[in-house]
């Protein structure tokens, strides 16, 4: 079954001359139990649409449909209904919790507002939700200042599981945390996913770390996506030149792979998305394109175990 | 090989604790020198102190900083002043945030040479092409917001490096950019090494920037340097458990997906926990009595390599 499906996602904002189309027809699926990585460069879209599947902005048009239902137009009442299945965690675990709130009481305010558990049965929901992250039950007493940046992601991620979701979005979930806490962040999420068989949308702009947890990836460029494969099928053969170019300017951490490595160098700068250019978005920067490219949209089709929107892929 | 940067022994403090100490490491001229380590490890300030720009709070306690044979702590504060942006330039993350957003690129180059822009225009224009900004002509008379987070980086190259300093030292230059911008950058430093045979001072927490760049590198924990040596050396086969470690933690492309990665149990230990021994003990699989109790030095052990464990060999 399909937990989340976008078909034609579109979000704009409207710009001081044309809208911005930070999201601009966008369509996938997330089956149960399965991890899709977003990739692509900051102000691809990435976040906008991660807070269009929250119900955080409103889409401009297409569908998302949670477990089936379409929440696009949907009134507060089927979000509220639909947000106990779907939640998020976000970059910068400060921002994300209350300074003058208890960790106890931030995970399990879900619990205790949809009158789910209340009393001693929410203190002990709470001790155990805790544990699944990592942390002990008598952390609950305390406030997020008194934790590290790596205990206070943990917290966030506590209270976004209190409801048991059927899908986690995580934007940058890692990317404010030092290399050391990272590690023990993502062991962490691997093994939730297994544990508790949810599905997420994994929202990052490592792409190491988004091949280390994900079963497909999706690479999103000027609002819309370039490629969409499995993840072993992506990483091993790229097939649009744009996920190419990406994988080949990640520094591996091994001097000597690195200095042999074949490189794809992008040129040029990334258009405004409130004026993508015609033909494929990737045209200006790509460097296989032909005259095709300048005048036609690339239809998605399938290459081997890919979707590619490209001309020559 | 001579040195153009040469620390030895520096150490720092803030309210009497030292948070960096005893660091010494130098670079000569077209080398790339990094510095890695998680943030708060004492990166910046010794970088700051190299400048002399260190914030009020901080003390410098003991040490040298050599620039080209001459201690820079020494020199009159007029005298620092004349070698910035000539002997030494320093470059930043936030390009944006460097940049005075009312200065035009041009005015911002030509202040590093203390001139007005009309007289070393063409100079400017040479500079700015070197960096590869395309259509410099019209660049020059932009505004930082009219540019894109990588061009600022590349106007705040061209302006560290249009006095012809020997040595930059850059802080996190590319943590705020993109990968494939980031590429660029890289390529553009190595560059400037080779070809001008600056000296190349490079902060980052990314173990993949340093491979990718650097010809050796100073590991620091907790304001002292781990270990430091030539980078094929010291990837292939470090030498403190503290780099084995974040080596491991670090998720690759090559890895198997869903593996589990190595953690480093617990955290830096803040300024205010530091205990007599080594800093790394109270999270270090091969810690035994003597690491709580005795700092390690940091102990040459050959081919340009230096450690500071008391059991490295047990890596061997
Ligand atoms: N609330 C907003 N109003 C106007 N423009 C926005 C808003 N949020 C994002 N954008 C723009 O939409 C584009 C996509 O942004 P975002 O989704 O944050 O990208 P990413 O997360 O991939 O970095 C960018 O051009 C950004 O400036
Ligand atoms: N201006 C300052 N005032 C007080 N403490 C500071 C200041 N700058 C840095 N520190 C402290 O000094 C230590 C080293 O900082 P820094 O050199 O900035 O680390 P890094 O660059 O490796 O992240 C940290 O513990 C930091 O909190
Ligand atoms: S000196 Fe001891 S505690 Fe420090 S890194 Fe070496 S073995 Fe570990
Ligand atoms: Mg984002
Ligand atoms: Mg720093």
């Amino acid at each position: 079954m399909n937990v989340l499906s976008l078909r034609d996602l579109r979000v704009h904002f409207p710009g001081a001359g044309n809208p911005v189309r930070a999201v601009d027809g966008v369509s996938f699926d997330i089956v149960a139990g399965e991890t899709l990585g977003l990739v692509g460069e900051s102000g691809c879209g990435k976040s906008t649409l991660a807070n269009a599947v929250v119900g955080l902005v409103a889409p401009t048009g297409g569908s998302v449909l949670v477990r089936g239902e379409e929440i696009v137009g949907a009134d507060r009442t089927q979000l509220r209904a639909m947000r106990a299945h779907v939640q998020m965690v976000f970059q910068d675990p400060v921002t994300s919790l209350n300074p003058r709130m208890r960790v106890g009481d931030a995970v399990g305010e879900p619990l205790l507002v949809r009158g789910i558990a209340r009393g001693q049965d929410l203190r002990r929901r709470v001790g155990e939700l805790l544990e699944e992250v990592g942390l002990r039950p008598e952390h609950a007493m305390r406030f997020p200042h008194q934790f590290s940046g790596g205990q206070r992601q943990r917290v966030v991620i506590a209270r976004a599981l209190a409801l048991r979701p059927e899908l986690l979005v995580c934007d940058e979930p890692v990317s404010a945390l030092d290399v050391s806490v990272r590690a023990q962040i993502l062991n962490l999420l691997v093994a939730l996913q297994a544990r508790l068989g949810m599905a997420s949308l994994f929202v990052s702009h490592d792409l190491a770390v988004v091949r280390h947890v994900c079963d497909r990836v999706a690479v999103m460029y000027l609002g819309q996506l370039a490629e969409l494969a499995p993840s072993h099928a992506l990483y091993s053969t790229p097939r649009h030149p744009y996920t190419q170019a990406l994988l080949s300017a990640v520094p591996e951490p091994d001097p000597v792979a690195q200095r042999s490595r074949a490189r794809v160098m992008l040129t040029g700068e990334i258009p405004s998305p409130a004026n993508p250019p015609p033909g494929c978005r990737f045209h200006t920067r790509c460097p296989i394109a032909q005259a095709i490219c300048r005048s036609d949209i690339p239809v998605w089709r399938e290459v081997g175990e890919s979707q590619v929107a490209c001309h020559f892929a | 090989m001579s040195q153009v940067l040469a620390i030895e022994n520096l150490s720092l403090s803030i309210a009497g604790a030292r948070v960096v100490d005893g660091v010494s490491l130098s670079v000569a001229a077209g080398e790339v020198m990094a510095i890695v380590g998680e943030s708060g490890c004492g990166k910046s300030l010794t970088a700051a102190a190299v400048m002399r720009l260190l914030p009020p709070a901080v003390r410098q306690e003991a040490g040298s900083i050599r620039l080209a044979g001459v201690d820079i702590a020494r020199l009159r504060e007029s005298e620092v002043r004349g070698l910035r942006g000539r002997r030494m330039s320093m470059i930043f993350q936030e390009p944006q945030a460097a940049l005075d957003p009312l200065s035009t690129v041009g005015t911002h180059i030509a202040q590093s040479l203390r001139q007005p822009l009309h007289r070393v225009r063409a100079e400017v224009l040479r500079m700015l092409d070197e960096v590869g900004i395309s259509d410099p002509a019209r660049r020059i008379d932009q505004h930082p917001f009219e540019l894109s987070g990588g061009m600022c980086q590349r106007v705040m190259i061209a302006s560290a490096l249009i006095g012809r300093p020997e040595l930059l030292l850059a802080d996190e230059p590319t943590t705020a950019l993109d990968v494939t911008i980031q590429a660029q950058i890289l390529d553009l430093l190595r560059k400037l090494a080779r070809e001008r045979g600056t000296a190349i001072v490079l902060i980052t927490h990314d173990m993949g920037v340093v491979a990718d760049i650097a010809d050796r590198v100073a590991v620091m924990y907790a304001g002292r340097i781990a270990e430091t040596g030539p980078v094929d050396a010291l990837f292939a086969a470090p030498r403190h458990p503290y780099t084995a470690l974040l080596l491991a933690s670090i998720p690759r492309l090559t890895d198997v997906p869903k593996s589990v990665l190595a953690v480093i149990p617990g955290r830096v230990p803040g300024a205010a926990e530091f205990g007599p021994g080594c800093r790394f003990a109270g999270r270090c699989p091969l810690t035994e009595p003597r690491c709580e109790a005795e700092p390690p030095p940091l102990a040459p052990i050959g081919d340009g390599r230096a450690t500071a464990c008391w059991r490295w060999e047990q890596m061997v």
